[in-house]
């Protein structure tokens, strides 16, 4: 019987591997997503029980026993500052903000399986654009982990099963849609028209995560107060590529324009948790390991050269050296009953997001037009480490009504840091440090509907 | 009404919200057109707005989702092979293959039947595929590149009352605008030893349009439907800057060179449509007999033909150009021929029999057949949009497993179908006899075959 319901339960699994997710963002890595996690600095991976464990942890939707759908809108400020020669002082950062879909659905298996198996689907657009990528010259400051990659659609799909003896599993994985074709302009008889292939090119990312209901101190029913959790969450990178031939719009000799980079990425993530759960209170604690050093950065060069010159000398983009980087979280939630299975929550919680990005960055290439001859130029790819706060709530009105509401609020305090930007170059004029420092609040709201 | 009356009204309200908010990342597309959406409906010949629960309900008709009655998981796959020819070649055009699927969840507000539906078609080899060739180039408009693409679907429904079901939602789909600055040095004697560098600004932005529908029962024994499903479009704006200077080698500039190209496509075009459909159940409801007409406001269609501005502005050197460089000249655009196109009603006829009924299974057989009448015009002039009255005949076998384990206490269902679209050959006369395409004859078939595989709790 247990061999069957193991083998259901990976069929699950499966079933949710192959759904479809067009696309997915970072704007749950950078603040979260679902109605607790956010609030409690983002832990989750040994204490969520709803949609938002399609993130944290898919072993935790196993949790789950009702169907919720929930509605979100949240959003970002940013106040960001870089001082220094050639510095504007506040970076102009757009706002983000954004609607949100999760549902929590049990599956309804019977023998075995009964109240074992349920699936979870976090949705998040940006209200303004789906999808945002900023690829910018090196040189114009600009803090592209932190403003441009909470512009991002994002779906994410998972199953999760409870496999007996306190053990739970769970898989799932998230997607974005990336950007390649070609543009070539054809000539004909001295008439100009355009040959367009363009293609969105899902790339996949997979999420896995499990969990164990450690077997002592239990409660009075018998249910363990203490539970750990894994995650595992793939990389996901989503390029733009665009080929551009305009060798055809003219007699002159024109190269292939290679327009890429890399528009938004997330680096494989190990989270570590912690949780204990009782009388009310959750206390979760934990760490998750960011692999930044696979980071290839965002800059191509423009042109590739060919394989019949494969040592042209065409420029490259500046190389930046990012690393690991390990985030410690603690969360907290406090939930007060009230009749008729209605209930009150308050949450809060903090972590520390160390930075990626080294404070000594190298120097990138251009060709100056003035001079007419090549120039080296400071690289203001900017970030920080943050310091971050987050509070929240939550009422659940029980047997009174189907719904449930949510809230949190996050403050990062960006530390300030100090950066060289033109690292083995001869800029001219040297811009000298730069000087970094900001915050960023964001907040979120959810409304839960069982049905 | 009374406390019922009151109670209602906020469960309403909450399905709305979730009708708008709900139906997000669909591509709304052609695959499911006229390739069909679940072996059961394709089968059926797409005769199913009036009959269908499942989760091909999120394409059909939104609203069959609120007559679900339990939680539904379905996979499947289908591929459709083209084999369509213009004088007597094969153009080679794409197959269309790709998993389906989706799930549908029932629940209850406020006692009134409510359901969310998931479906999805994901192409084998691409999401979506934006292509756009020159106007004078052949090419099979319908079956090309339209077909080439995701569909992505979420659906909510209720069912305010026993004889009605309402459902739908808004379907978001991303349109890309970007911008891309190139600056630097072009190198004329060796191009890729230029030193150039490029910035993005690109965008995918929202593009959001309605569908809906409704059901009504009739009669115990028939049932009438009605959907609405939006005008689709994917644009492709893409703005390319170039500022750099030319030169020979990296010894200086000997002038400048500005290029300024803007680009705009429309691709995947689907019209509005809507849907008006019947089922009846006959033989004491082991038969079942559907029609579906669909109205297609192919009149309002935007081909997908790239409109290009290009502007070169290249000074002469001082002292002219090099020898062996040729003065460039700035091209002149191209002028698009606007295409010929008028709206279409589509029949859809189809069959369900329930030809074995045993406590622990059912056998069904299908059969269906769709006249899609082109709505392309002759291509006597300078344009090749190639198209042909299509005929498509369909057929499917279904087995229901009742209750088959114990952890599955619903029921499991395979369905497979197969398709032959017929495309009779029709032959294209130009007004120019110096047309360089010339006249062609065009036609062919295609097949399609799928299976699909339910699990119902």
């Amino acid at each position: 019987m247990r061999f069957a319901f193991v083998c259901a339960a990976a069929a699950a699994a499966a079933a949710a591997l192959a759904w479809p997710s067009p696309a997915r963002a970072s704007d749950e890595d950078l603040f979260g997503w679902g109605p607790r996690s956010p609030a409690m600095g983002g832990t989750g991976a040994a204490s969520s029980h709803g949609a938002d464990a399609a993130y944290t942890n898919p072993a935790l939707l196993s949790r789950v026993h009702r169907n919720l759908l929930t509605l979100g809108w949240s959003g970002a400020s940013y106040d960001l500052h870089a001082e220094g020669g050639g510095l504007p002082g506040r970076v102009s950062v757009l706002p983000a903000k954004g609607f949100s879909v999760g549902a929590e659905v049990p599956i309804p298996f019977g023998g075995a399986l009964k109240d074992r198996v349920a699936a979870g689907m976090v949705f998040y657009t940006p209200s303004d654009a789906l999808v945002r990528g900023r690829i910018l010259y090196p040189e114009t400051p600009q803090f592209p982990l932190l403003a441009d990659r909470s512009q991002s659609l994002a779906v994410r799909i998972a199953v999760g099963a409870d496999l007996g003896w306190g053990l739970r599993v769970g898989a799932g994985f998230a997607a974005l849609a990336e950007l390649v074709g070609a543009i070539d302009i054809v000539n004909t008889a001295g008439n100009a028209g355009a040959h367009v292939d363009d293609q969105l090119v899902a790339t996949y990312a997979p999420t896995v995560g499990v969990a164990w209901d450690l077997p002592f101190d239990r409660a009075a029913d018998g249910s363990s107060r203490w539970r750990v959790g894994a995650t595992l969450r793939g990389k996901l990178a989503a390029t733009f590529g665009v080929t551009v031939d305009a060798s055809k719009l003219s007699s002159l000799a024109l190269p292939p324009f290679n327009i890429g980079g890399v528009a938004q990425y997330d680096p494989e993530e190990a989270a570590l948790e912690v949780a204990r759960e009782s009388d009310g209170w959750t206390v979760a604690a934990g760490v998750t390991w960011k692999h930044w050093s696979a980071y290839p950065g965002v800059f191509e060069p423009t042109i590739l050269c060919p394989a019949s010159h494969p040592d042209c000398a065409a420029l490259t983009p500046p190389q930046i050296a990012f690393s690991d980087t390990f985030v410690p979280r603690f969360g907290v939630e406090r939930r007060f009953d009230l009749p008729r299975h209605a209930s009150v929550s308050a949450r809060g919680g903090f972590f520390y997001e160390p930075t990626p990005v080294p404070t000594t960055l190298p120097s990138s290439q251009a060709y100056d037009l003035g001079a007419q001859s090549l120039v080296d130029l400071p690289t203001r790819f900017f970030d920080t480490s943050r310091y971050v706060f987050s509070v929240g709530a939550g009422v659940d009105m029980g047997d009174e009504a189907p719904f449930t509401l949510d809230v949190y609020a996050q403050y990062h305090v960006l530390a300030d840091t100090t950066v060289t930007t033109c690292n083995g170059g001869q800029c001219n004029p040297d811009p000298g440090p730069a000087k970094l420092s900001g915050n960023v609040l964001a907040w979120g709201l959810m409304l839960g509907v069982r049905f | 009404m009374g406390d019922e009356g009151r109670m209602r009204r906020p469960s309403v309200f909450a399905a709305v919200l979730l009708l708008v908010a709900l139906r997000a990342g669909d591509a709304r597309a052609n695959p499911l057109d006229v390739f069909g959406f679940g072996s059961r409906e394709t089968a059926m010949g797409g005769a199913v707005s009036a009959d269908v629960t499942d989760f091909s309900a999120t394409y059909y008709n939104p609203a069959g989702l609120a007559l679900a009655h339990g939680f539904e998981l379905s996979i499947g796959y289908f591929r459709a092979d083209h084999s369509l020819y213009m004088n007597g070649k094969d153009n080679g055009v794409d197959p269309v293959k790709g998993m389906i699927g989706g799930a549908v969840v029932p629940g209850k507000l406020f006692d009134v039947p409510f359901a969310i539906g998931v479906g999805f078609h994901v192409p084998d080899d691409r999401l979506t595929r934006v292509r756009a060739l020159p106007q004078d180039q052949p090419r099979w408009e319908m079956y090309d590149n339209r077909n080439q693409r995701l569909w992505f679907g979420v659906d909510a429904a209720i069912s305010p009352l026993p004889w009605l079901q309402l459902g739908g939602g808004v379907t978001f789909m991303a349109a890309t605008v970007a911008t891309l600055d190139i600056s630097g040095h072009v190198d004329l004697f060796g191009p890729s030893d230029s030193a150039l560098r490029h910035e993005v600004n690109a965008d995918l932005t929202l593009v959001a349009y309605p569908d809906f529908g409704a059901r009504v029962e009739v009669t115990k024994d028939f049932t009438l439907s009605a959907v609405y499903r939006g005008q689709f479009a994917l644009d492709l704006n893409v703005d390319a800057n170039v500022r750099a200077g030319v030169g020979l080698g990296r010894a200086g500039d000997l002038t400048t060179l500005g290029i300024l190209l803007a680009t705009d496509t429309v691709d995947s075009f689907l019209p509005q449509q809507v849907v008006l459909g019947g089922s009846w159940k006959l033989l004491g409801g082991a038969l079942h007999a559907n029609l579906d007409l669909t109205w297609i406001n192919w009149g309002a269609y935007v081909p997908p033909v790239t409109k290009l501005q290009a502007t070169l502005n290249v000074p002469p050197p001082q002292g002219g150009w090099p020898a062996g460089i040729a003065p460039p000249t700035p091209p002149a655009p191209v002028t698009i021929t606007p295409i010929d196109i008028h709206d279409t009603v589509v029949p859809h006829v189809g069959l369900e029999w329930r030809a074995i009924a045993r406590p622990s299974w059912q056998g069904f057989v299908r059969g269906g057949y769709e006249f899609a009448k082109s709505p392309i015009g002759a291509q006597t002039g300078p344009t090749n949009y190639v198209d042909c009255d299509r005929h498509s005949i369909s057929a499917g076998l279904g087995v229901r497993l009742l209750r088959p384990a114990s952890v599955l206490p619903g029921d499991v269902r395979f369905d497979v179908a197969a398709q032959l679209s017929v495309l009779p050959t029709e032959t294209t006369l130009k007004v120019d006899a110096s047309d360089p395409v010339g006249d062609y004859t065009a036609g062919g078939h295609i097949w399609n075959l799928g299976a699909t595989a339910t699990v119902g709790f």
